[in-house]
């Protein structure tokens, strides 16, 4: 084998690990689509409301903690509905199940910062 | 939402049978009737969706800032409810900038949120009034009747959906949505349901007239009547339907203008008189013109620096305003006053009088 031959499959060989090595470092890397960083957004602001209610835990009334969980499930409510809310239009089954699972969103809203029956027994801490 | 308070009143009506009537669904029908006779059915033309928009300026949009007055007329009030206050407006406000950030992802959902969710919101509404009315009338509303009632209010909603949605293709606030692929069985199903409701709470009504040997007010069914008349019969009336948020806003405006006065007038040192409720009133009700206009005008030319297309940016806003209204709703007839009776239960015409022991 010539010199010039050996040196090219030399840099074969030592290119394909670096390759192998790059791959998953680009997966991680790559760019996100406008999807995936709505899901992300609405992720970071599920997790703000679930930090506000930790940090004002004791400060504010139950009614107040409820409501901070009810904007938890608003705001995934909504993320899902942006991400699989397709299927309204091109699934039978999955446009009566969005549209009852919305029902059912407007009814637990409803109630958003409204008092609850508390279970007989309960010690109640509302102090609105 | 409107809720029944439990002091009893003395009075059916908010101000007499005829306003009453007229307000709460009566207008809406003959108008549906109107359509019918001279329209035929007629079509969305120019000139009825320059007069629906026209009104919209006067009822609708008031209608929206009546809530917000509500909630933000003082500190006490809107300390009651934190959340929905100061919380609310911020995730809304949110959900606006993820609209116009990411307009063909995002926006197309958030108003097929508010597309939904409004005619859910009509529904409640209605059985919120109904539950007004009963308890004036003395007709007691107990789980079952409840039951039967939200069965065939929430059904019309749901069957004016899913006919809307077969009728038309939904182009609508700057966005353009495709129909919904429901099922063929599922409008029957749900007319089934609706029509069952009806029977259910009829036979409750046939049962309460025959043991009181009297009739039930009509006022008590009227806002149900009208609901099935503004998303059944009415939705197949173009001519009428561009008008049935007017008559849905008029509503709304009714109770509230009666619960404002019943808060005020012959409180905090006011005299009990028609003087003052028409101080109440003009005060009322301009700052809720103010307040219209600055939801649905002002607002969105604020956002005019986006580069998007105004039908969408104003989409988006009106989505919000909206969605920021049904929540408001649900807590402002929550919120505690300290007078003795509540004023969804008081009849205006005692306002302007003496109280009784003054009287004596």
């Amino acid at each position: 084998m010539r010199p010039a031959h050996l040196a090219a499959s030399s840099l074969l060989l030592m290119v394909g690990p670096a390759v192998a090595e790059e791959a998953p470092l680009a997966a991680f890397t790559a760019p996100l689509t406008g999807r995936e960083v709505f899901l992300a957004v609405v992720i970071g602001a599920m997790m703000a409301c679930g930090l506000a209610s930790f940090f004002l835990a004791g400060r504010v009334s139950d009614r107040t903690q409820i409501a901070l969980a009810m904007f938890v499930v608003l705001i995934g409510a909504f993320g899902l509905l942006v991400l699989f809310g397709g299927f309204i239009y091109g699934s039978t089954i999955g446009a009566v199940a969005i549209v009852l699972l919305l029902i059912g969103l407007f009814k637990l809203m409803n109630q958003f910062e409204g008092a609850r029956k508390k279970p007989p027994g309960t010690k109640s801490q509302d102090r609105a | 939402m409107l809720r029944a308070d439990e002091n009893p009143s003395r009075s059916l009506y908010f101000l007499n049978w005829w306003l009453d009537a007229a307000a709460i669904g009566g207008l809406s029908i003959v108008a549906f009737v109107v359509a019918r006779l001279f329209a035929g059915g007629g079509e969305r033309t120019l000139e009825i969706a320059q007069a629906a928009a026209i009104l919209s300026v006067f009822v609708n949009y008031p209608h929206f800032s009546a809530t917000v007055y509500r909630l933000y007329e003082s500190r006490d009030s809107a300390r009651q409810f934190p959340v929905t206050s100061y919380g609310l407006p911020f995730v809304l406000l949110a959900a606006v900038a993820a609209s116009l950030w990411q307009p063909e992802l995002v926006a197309p959902y958030f108003i097929l949120l508010f597309l939904i969710w409004s005619p859910y919101h009509y529904s409640g509404q209605t059985l919120g009034i109904t539950m007004i009315y009963a308890r004036r009338a003395g007709f007691g509303i107990g789980q079952w009747q409840r039951f039967a009632l939200s069965t065939f209010i929430f059904s019309t909603f749901v069957v004016a959906l899913v006919h809307r949605q077969r009728v038309e293709p939904t182009g609508s606030y700057g966005v353009i949505l495709p129909a919904i692929a429901f099922p063929d069985w599922f409008e029957p199903v749900v007319t089934t349901a609706m029509w069952a409701g009806a029977a259910v709470f009829l036979w409750f009504i046939i049962g309460w007239c025959r043991a009181r040997r009297q009739m039930l007010p009509p006022i008590v069914l009227l806002p149900a009547v009208s609901q099935y008349v503004w998303f059944m019969p009415g939705m197949q009336t173009a001519a009428f339907y561009e008008f049935v948020p007017l008559f849905h806003s008029l509503q709304y405006l009714y109770i509230a203008w009666a619960m404002q006065v019943g808060l005020h007038v012959g409180r905090e040192g006011q005299e009990r008189s028609w003087r003052s409720i028409r101080a109440v009133s003009v005060k009322w009700g301009l700052w809720n013109y103010v307040g219209g206009i600055l939801l649905f005008i002002a607002l969105p030319w604020l956002f005019f620096w986006v580069p998007l297309p105004m039908a969408l940016i104003a989409g988006v806003l009106i989505a919000a305003v909206n969605i920021h209204h049904f929540f408001v709703d649900g807590v402002i007839w929550k919120l505690r006053h300290a007078p003795s009776t509540s004023p969804l239960m008081t009849n205006v015409a005692d306002l302007a009088a003496p109280p009784r022991a003054a009287q004596a």
